[in-house]
C-alpha cells in the first residue's frame, strides 16, 4: 500500500495542469471502400482464407471439404454433434487439447480495414482452444462486418465479457530474418466462412 | 563501452551491417505503404497524441480508477515504486503458487527490471516464448530491437544455436523448419508452465482490462494454460477508455510492421474460472520523467520500434550499441532521465534529421528532446568526457562530404555551435562508403521554429 501511495503522490506532483480529451471526429477516416470487398481482401492479407457459404446448414460440410484428413474437430455450433469428435466436458488437461485439427466458431463481428474476427467468452467454451487448435475456422454472417475499429468498439459494448479477442489471420512470425513464417505458436491457418 | 565504441565494434562485419541496414528500412518502408491506405491518418495521429497527453495529466486519478474496476473483476492489483520491488512482488506471487516453471512473451518492462536473472537466482526457469526473444534468450544476449528482438541474428546463427540448445538438424538456416521446431519446443513448455508472465500494451481505466498484442500467439497461449498470470505494466500504459483502442489499435502494428493489426489484440478482463490473474503497476522512474516537462511526452511511446526501424544511426549501429534496454532514438530520451551520466553519450547518436518524430505514431518530438538531452548533458556532465563523445560521433557523422550536404542545414548549425575540432575530425567508420538518408526538411524547420520560440 505504501508503495501505491508514493507513486500516485509523486504523479499528482509532477503531472501537467489537466489537458481535455480531444473531441473525436471519426468521420473523417471514412475512405468508402466497399466494406466487403475490403474485408476480404485484409483477411487475405492477413494470411487468412475466406470463402462464401449459402447457409449456415453447408458450414460443415464446407469445413469437412477443406480439411479432409481432420481427425479431431469442434465446432461450437448448434447441431454439430455429428461433427464433433471432442467432447469437451471430458477435457481434463491441455495435453487433452493438443491433437485439436479444426475448431469452428461463430463471431458476430469482424473488422473490414485490418481483417480481424472478434470473438469472446460467450462464444468460447474454453479460451485457450483458438490458439491451440491446428485450423482455426470462423463463421461470420456478412453484414456483421464494420469498416473500422472504432466502429468495433461501438459494437463492443459488452461489460459481463472477461476475455475476448481480434484475430487477425493465423499465427505467424519474422523472427528468423524478417521472412515470414505462418504458424508460430498459435493457429496454423485461418479461414472465415461468410454467411 | 559507450556508443561509438560499440557501433565501432558492429562495423567491423561491412555485410552485417548493409544486411540489417537494409531489413530495417525495409520494416520502415512496409510501414510507409500500409498508413498510406490510411485516411486520415495524420488526424489518427493526433488523436493519439491527444489521448496521451489528457491521459498523463489526470495519470493517478486514471490509475486508481483502473485499479478499482480490476480488482472488481477479481484481479489482484500490485504496485511498484522501482525494478527491485517489481522482482519481487512477481517472485512472491510465484512462491505463493509453488512455480517453478515460467513462460514469458514479451516485455521490456521485465527486461527494464532483469526480472529473468532476478527469478533464475530464486531456482525458477524462465522461458521466453516471443521467437526472436527466445533466440537471444538462448545466445545469452539482450534483445537488439523492442519489436524485432533477435534482428541482428542471421539465419544460420539461429540455425547453429537451435542445433545447441534444442537439438535440431542442420538446415541451413531454413526458417520455416526452425520455427517449427521452436514451436515444438515451447508447446511443451507452455503446457508444463506453472506461471505465465505477459506484458501490457494498453490499460484501460474504464474496464479495468488490458489488452496484450501478439503475432505468435505466445501471450495466450501462456495465459489461458497456465493456473497463474501476472501481467507487467508500467503507469504509463494507462488509457481512459475502451474506445480509445479504436484510435491506438490503428496506430500500433502499422507503424510496427506495416500489418493493419497484429495477429492477435486479446482483451483480458476477469481470470478464467479456476485460474488467477495478477497485474504489477511498475514506475521505476516514470513520475520522475513525468514532471520534466520537455521529456514528459516521451511517456506516450506505445513501443512501436517506428523510430528505431527509421534511423540512420540505430541501423548502422545496431541495438546492442546503445547498451539500454530500450535502444534507437525513444531509448536515447528514457535512459538520460534514468541514469544521465550513464546514458549521456545517447542523445549524441542522433543526427537531428527528425525522421523518428516524423514516424511517431503519436508525435513525439524525439528529436528535439535529444536536443535538448545534449544541452543539459553539456552543462551538467563533465566537460571532457562530453566533448570526447560529442566529437566522436559528430566527426565521424561530419567526415563524409555527401553527408555534409544533405544536412547543410544541420551542418551549418553545427558549425556554429561546435567546437572546430569536432568539425574537422579524421574520417571514420561512418564516413566509409556510405550515404545517411536525407535529412527531413520540415521537421528539421518545426524545430528550428520550436527553437526561435523558446529563445534558444
Ligand atoms: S517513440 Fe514513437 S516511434 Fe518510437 S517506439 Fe515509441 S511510439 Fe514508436
Amino acid at each position: 500500500m505504501a508503495s501505491k501511495e508514493d507513486i500516485l503522490s509523486k504523479i499528482k506532483a509532477n503531472k501537467p495542469d489537466f489537458i481535455e480529451l480531444p473531441d473525436m471526429d471519426f468521420s473523417v477516416f471514412d475512405d468508402r471502400k466497399p466494406i466487403l470487398e475490403e474485408f476480404i481482401k485484409k483477411v487475405e492479407l492477413a494470411g487468412g482464407s475466406i470463402f462464401e457459404v449459402v447457409s449456415i446448414d453447408d458450414v460443415l460440410d464446407k469445413v469437412s471439404s477443406l480439411f479432409p484428413d481432420a481427425k479431431q474437430n469442434y465446432a461450437a455450433l448448434n447441431n454439430s454433434e455429428h461433427f464433433n469428435t471432442l467432447n469437451l466436458e471430458n477435457v481434463k488437461q491441455a495435453q487433452d487439447l493438443e491433437r485439436l485439427d479444426v475448431l469452428v466458431l461463430e463471431s458476430d463481428l469482424g473488422v473490414a480495414e485490418n481483417g480481424a474476427v472478434w470473438i469472446d467468452d460467450k462464444q468460447l467454451p474454453l479460451r485457450v482452444l483458438p490458439f491451440i487448435t491446428k485450423h482455426l475456422v470462423f463463421v461470420l454472417e456478412k453484414n456483421k462486418v464494420v469498416g473500422f475499429m472504432h466502429e468495433a468498439y461501438q459494437k463492443l459494448n459488452l461489460p459481463e465479457t472477461g476475455f475476448g479477442v481480434f484475430i487477425s489471420g493465423p499465427s505467424k512470425t519474422a523472427d528468423i530474418e524478417q521472412s515470414l513464417v505462418l504458424g508460430a505458436h498459435g493457429a496454423l491457418s485461418l479461414t472465415v466462412l461468410l454467411v | 563501452m559507450n556508443h561509438p565504441k560499440l557501433a565501432d565494434l558492429f562495423n567491423e562485419d561491412e555485410k552485417r551491417v548493409d544486411w540489417h541496414d537494409k531489413a530495417l528500412w525495409f520494416v520502415r518502408h512496409k510501414r510507409d505503404l500500409s498508413v498510406h491506405q490510411v485516411q486520415g491518418w495524420e488526424t489518427l495521429r493526433n488523436y493519439g497524441r491527444a489521448i496521451k497527453a489528457h491521459t498523463l495529466s489526470n495519470l493517478d486519478a486514471y490509475l486508481e480508477e483502473f485499479e478499482s474496476n480490476a480488482l472488481e473483476n477479481g484481479v489482484q492489483v500490485h504496485w511498484a515504486v522501482n525494478a527491485e520491488e517489481h522482482n519481487e512482488i512477481v517472485h512472491k506471487i510465484l512462491d505463493e503458487h509453488k512455480a517453478k516453471k515460467v513462460v514469458k512473451s514479451k516485455s521490456m518492462l521485465t527486461e527494464e527490471c532483469h526480472l529473468n536473472p532476478f527469478l533464475e537466482s530464486k531456482g525458477i526457469e524462465v522461458i521466453d516464448t516471443d521467437l526472436g526473444e527466445r533466440i537471444v534468450q538462448l545466445a545469452k544476449e539482450p534483445p537488439s530491437h523492442i519489436v524485432l528482438p533477435a534482428i541482428h541474428k542471421d539465419r544460420h546463427e539461429v540455425d547453429a544455436l537451435f542445433q545447441e540448445h534444442l537439438g535440431t538438424e542442420p538446415c541451413d538456416g531454413n526458417p520455416q523448419y526452425l520455427t517449427n521446431e521452436a514451436r515444438k519446443h515451447l508447446r511443451e513448455k507452455f503446457i508444463e508452465a506453472d506461471a505465465a508472465i505477459t506484458g501490457v500494451n494498453f490499460a484501460i481505466a474504464e474496464t479495468g482490462e488490458f489488452v496484450v498484442c501478439t503475432n505468435e500467439g505466445n501471450a495466450d497461449m501462456g495465459a489461458h494454460l497456465a493456473p497463474v498470470h501476472i501481467a507487467c505494466m508500467g503507469v504509463e500504459k494507462i488509457i481512459p477508455k475502451r474506445e480509445h483502442l479504436g484510435v491506438f489499435l490503428r496506430l500500433l502494428a502499422r507503424s510496427a510492421t506495416g500489418q493493419p493489426i497484429t495477429t492477435y489484440s486479446s482483451h483480458f478482463k476477469k481470470p478464467r474460472e479456476g485460474a488467477k490473474m495478477h497485474i504489477v503497476i511498475v514506475d521505476n522512474g516514470r513520475s520522475e520523467q513525468l514532471g520534466r516537462p520537455d521529456f514528459r511526452a516521451s511517456l506516450h511511446c506505445i513501443r512501436c520500434g517506428a523510430c528505431m526501424n527509421t534511423c540512420p544511426i540505430y541501423r548502422r549501429s545496431g541495438g546492442h550499441s546503445y547498451n539500454a534496454t530500450i535502444p534507437g532514438p525513444i531509448g536515447s530520451i528514457l535512459s538520460p532521465g534514468k541514469d544521465l551520466t550513464k546514458h549521456s553519450d545517447l542523445p549524441f547518436a542522433s543526427t537531428l534529421c527528425g525522421s523518428c518524430s516524423d514516424v511517431c505514431p503519436v508525435k513525439i518530438d524525439i528529436h528535439t528532446q535529444l536536443y535538448k538531452w545534449r544541452q543539459i548533458i553539456t552543462k551538467e556532465v563533465k566537460q571532457p568526457f562530453v566533448k570526447k563523445q560529442s566529437m566522436k560521433l559528430m566527426g565521424k557523422l561530419f567526415a563524409n562530404p555527401k553527408q555534409f550536404k544533405i544536412s547543410g542545414k544541420i551542418a551549418r548549425f553545427a558549425l556554429k555551435n561546435l567546437p572546430k575540432k569536432i568539425i574537422n575530425a579524421k574520417p571514420n567508420v561512418w564516413g566509409k562508403s556510405r550515404d545517411l538518408p536525407t535529412g527531413q526538411k520540415k521537421s528539421f524547420d518545426d524545430w528550428y521554429k520550436n527553437r526561435q520560440k523558446h529563445g534558444e
